[in-house]
Formats: structure tokens, sequence, C-alpha cells
């Protein structure tokens, strides 16, 4: 059964009350309570999986990398975008094996790639970590089916990064440009906000090229944000932080969760973008479709 | 027609408080709402155009920045950098050499080798004009919430592995002299530091730029 929940434009949002396979926790790690997967879940479309602000080395980032690992079991992905904050504090061997490589060590066994932006806590030589991902670059750009992502460096948005950006929109013909960092242009958060002066330099082009989806972290939380000019913003920041009461709903917010750790699940199906976001407990608090535009961009 | 304008001009600084009667007023409301309306494009749309003067400043400050990017691939090319396929252990081993290698090139490096003074004021008076009203309380916020208490405002010492880097605003990047990829400004409180990006390490500083 579809619902519709929104119309803008040319784009719409679906709601979907599929009903999909159900995965049990089999470690005492994991939550207990069972959680279904509601994407599609077909075959010859992209999955993915996203979060933020994760590199605490806590039990609660235990707990998100095992349930993306049980996740992974019936919704194979390949690929997981990382919106900053990847390693709080530092950043040697022993830091990153307690905060990114034991946590998430079924799925690096497994071959599933990483890609990381850069947050207010991350060192910029991150980007020489083999397992980010990065190519030694603090932005790049890489391909995956029908779609383009971007990873920003929202710590640090100077002349050069945002030449390099336009240059690569404009050379871009992917049917999906998708774009991930760390600071929210929009957001309900109590603790930080909207990052309005980012917004100012960023929004334009996001506009002008054609981006349909933005990935964002910092705030502890989940949100998405009602579109902007066209654009889906989703804040996922709570990969391993959390800060419980932190998201007020404003005009703003379409969705908000703030009362648990959680990553989302990603399915391109064509011009059909499947989200669903999954807490620790194992209960979904948001899914739904994203719609995107035909005919966008110069 | 001059003892009108003189009657609006009276109108508008003030002379004559009673607003309704400004508004009852053809011309006065006319160039009141014409000034109204135009003033804040004015002042918004007004590039920072740097003066004769800013320019000596910022091509001195280019200059002393290029001079240590020089001493720094001098010391660079000799040791291993990591790539896009790197170890941490590679990483830090890398981040600690390069910081020892500057810190004995610049041993005898002072506040102000870089940040000169004039180019300090040059920053304080950029911001000064590209932050006001929210826009400047937003920016204080943002500085005073982020985990940069205890960072030492000291030329050649690590920036600590435990406090975050605060985003730096796009619009101000934009208005100051680029940076190369090597080093960055950043916030510290209303302080302002040069940081090498790799070696982490504090090249210059300058204090209070926050108006």
């Amino acid at each position: 059964m579809k619902r519709i929940l929104t119309t803008l434009g040319l784009t719409t949002i679906f709601l979907l009350s599929c009903v999909g396979e159900k995965v049990r926790s089999q470690n005492s790690v994991a939550p207990k309570e069972s959680f279904q997967i509601t994407l599609p879940n077909k075959s010859n479309s992209l999955h993915f999986a996203v979060f933020g602000d994760m590199g605490t080395g806590g039990e609660p980032q235990r707990q998100i990398g095992s349930l993306m690992w049980q996740a992974r079991e019936i919704f194979p992905y390949d690929f997981v975008l990382m919106t900053g904050d990847n390693i709080y504090g530092g950043e040697s061997a022993k830091d990153m094996e307690k905060k990114f490589e034991q946590p998430y060590s079924q799925l690096l066994k497994a071959g599933v790639k990483f890609y990381a932006s850069l947050g207010n806590h991350d060192r910029s030589n991150q980007r020489f970590y083999k397992e980010f991902n990065m190519g030694g670059k603090e932005y790049y750009t890489f391909k995956k089916g029908n779609v383009q992502f971007y990873a920003l460096n929202s710590n640090y948005m100077d002349a050069t990064q945002l030449k390099w950006f336009e240059q690569e929109l404009k050379n871009n013909d992917s049917e999906w440009k998708v774009c991930f960092f760390h600071h929210p242009p929009y957001s309900s958060g109590k603790q930080h906000g909207s990052d309005t002066e980012l917004r100012k330099v960023l929004e334009p082009l996001l506009v002008k090229y054609g981006v349909t989806v933005v990935f964002n972290g910092h705030e502890h939380f989940y949100e998405r944000i009602k579109p902007q000019q066209g654009i889906y913003y989703f804040i996922t920041g709570a990969g391993g932080q959390l800060r419980p009461g932190n998201v007020k709903s404003t005009s703003l917010t379409e969705k908000a969760f703030d009362q648990d750790q959680h990553f989302m699940l990603i399915e391109v199906v064509d011009n059909q973008m499947h989200f669903q976001v999954i807490t620790r407990a194992g209960k979904t608090v948001d899914e739904g479709v994203i719609t995107r535009q035909l005919q966008k961009g110069p | 027609m001059p003892s009108r304008i003189g009657t609006i001009l009276a109108y508008l600084f003030g002379m004559k408080t009673n607003l309704n009667n400004l508004a009852s007023h053809f011309w006065g409301r006319f160039l009141y709402g014409l000034i109204c309306s135009l003033l804040p494009l004015a002042i918004y749309a007004q590039p920072h155009q740097e003066k004769p003067q800013e320019n000596e400043v910022t091509a001195e400050f280019t200059n002393r920045v290029q001079q240590y990017v020089k001493l720094r691939e001098q010391l660079d090319s000799k040791m291993k950098k990591p790539s896009g396929k790197s170890e941490p252990e590679q990483i830090k081993a890398y981040q600690t050499a390069l910081q020892e290698g500057l810190r004995n090139a610049r041993a005898g490096a002072k506040q102000g080798d870089i940040f000169t003074p004039g180019m300090a004021a040059h920053i304080h008076n950029i911001i000064k004009q590209e932050f006001k009203g929210k826009r400047l309380k937003k920016l204080r916020s943002d500085v005073a919430k982020a985990h940069t208490q205890g960072v030492p405002l000291r030329i050649n010492h690590p920036y600590p592995e435990q406090k975050e880097l605060d985003e730096m605003p796009p619009t101000l990047l934009l208005k100051l002299p680029p940076l190369p990829q090597q080093l960055r400004y950043r916030f510290v409180g209303e302080n302002m530091l040069l940081v090498d990006t790799e070696a982490l390490l504090i090249i210059d500083y300058v204090m209070n730029v926050i108006p």
C-alpha cells in the first residue's frame, strides 16, 4: 500500500509499507528486537548504507556496527557513506582499530567499502587512511551505478573546493547526483541548527546542477528536512553519538528522531531512491521513497 | 522646492519626530521608502575591495606563506608521504616526522612572522565588515561552543588531538587571502590560528580577531 506524503513540483515522496524479511539478533551485542527491511531489495538495484558521527569507540557504535552487518545479510550492500566525525580524539593505529576497524570488522572482512567525509573532529590526514577510500583527497567524487557521489569537506569550504565542485557537477550527466558532507545547511537542532553560512555558498550550486539528495551529520540525531528548492536533505549524525531531546520540530522538519543511535539503508531503483532508518533497537523510525526529477540542471 | 527638500530631510533626520506626519507627506514617504529599500541592498552588494595599502599587506602575507610552503616542501621531499591507501602507522609516522622537521627548521619562529601586524588588522577588518548583527552573534556563539578550549596559543606547538577543528565560515574564507592546501585558518575562541594540515602544527596566530 502506498500513501502519498508530499507532492512538490515534479518530485513526489511516497511512504511505503512493504513487507520485508525479518532480521533477528544473533548475539548479545545486537538488539534483541527484530526489525524489517521495508526496501524493495531488488537484486539489480544499487544498495548502500549511510551514517555519521560514529567514531567514539563506545558500545552504541559497536551495536550499530553489528546491526549493520545483520542488515547486510538480507539487504546486501557493498558500500557505506560516512557523513563525518569518523574518529573522535586520537587517530593512532590503536584508535583506528578501536573506533573503526573493530566495530565494522565483519563488514570490512566482507569487502564493504567505507567512503568518508571529514567532520570537525576529523584530521585531514584521515584522507590517507586506506579504509576511508578518500584517495588522499579531502573532497572527491565517485560513481556507482547511475549515481554520482560527491564527498565534500564542509569544515573548510574555500574557493578552491567550490571551484572543483562546480567543475565536477558541470561535467557530469549522471541521473542522480548525491552529496555527503558533515555540516547541515538545514537543521532543526538546538545544539547547532542550520549552517546558513555554508548554505549561502553551496546551495546555489546544488540547485543549479541538479543535486537531488544531500546527507549530513554533525547533529547527533536523525532529521529528514522538507525538500528545499527541490533538494532532499537528511541528517544522519547518530551512528555512535547521540544527543537525546536535541531536535525540536520546526517548519523544516519532515521527520525527526533523537532517542537512539541509527543508520540508514538506501536503495536506488532507476529514478527512485528508497530509504529506511533503523535504530540501535532495531526499530524503523522513517522510511520512504524519493522520485527524481527527470529534467533538471543546465 | 529647496524648502520642500529641507522639510523632507528634516523629517528623515528626526527634526520632526511625528511619523504620522512623515507618512502623510508624499515626498517624504517616497524618499523614505526609496532609502529603506535601497540601503540594505547597497550594504549587501558592496564587495570587499582591497585598498592599495591592503594589497601590500596581503601580498606580504602571501609572500611569507609561500616561504613557509617552500621550506615545508624541502622537508616533505625527504619523507615518505602517505598515499590514499596507507595504514594508520604510516600516516602517524609521517605526521610526527614532518612535525619534528618543521619545529627544527623553524625553531626561532615567533608570533607575527606570518600574520604580520598589518595582516592581523586586515583580518580583523574583514570580519568586522563581513559579520554584523545576527551573523556576528552566531559566529561568536559558534566559536564559543566549539571544543577548542585549551588549545595553546604557541608557535610550533602541535594542535591537540582531542580538540576539534572548528568549521571556518565559507563566506569568510572567500574574503580572506586563499591559502595553499598545506595551511588552514582556524578559529580557537576569538583568536585565529594558522595550522599546518598534515603536521598538525600551530604555525602562527593572531588574537581577538572577532570584534
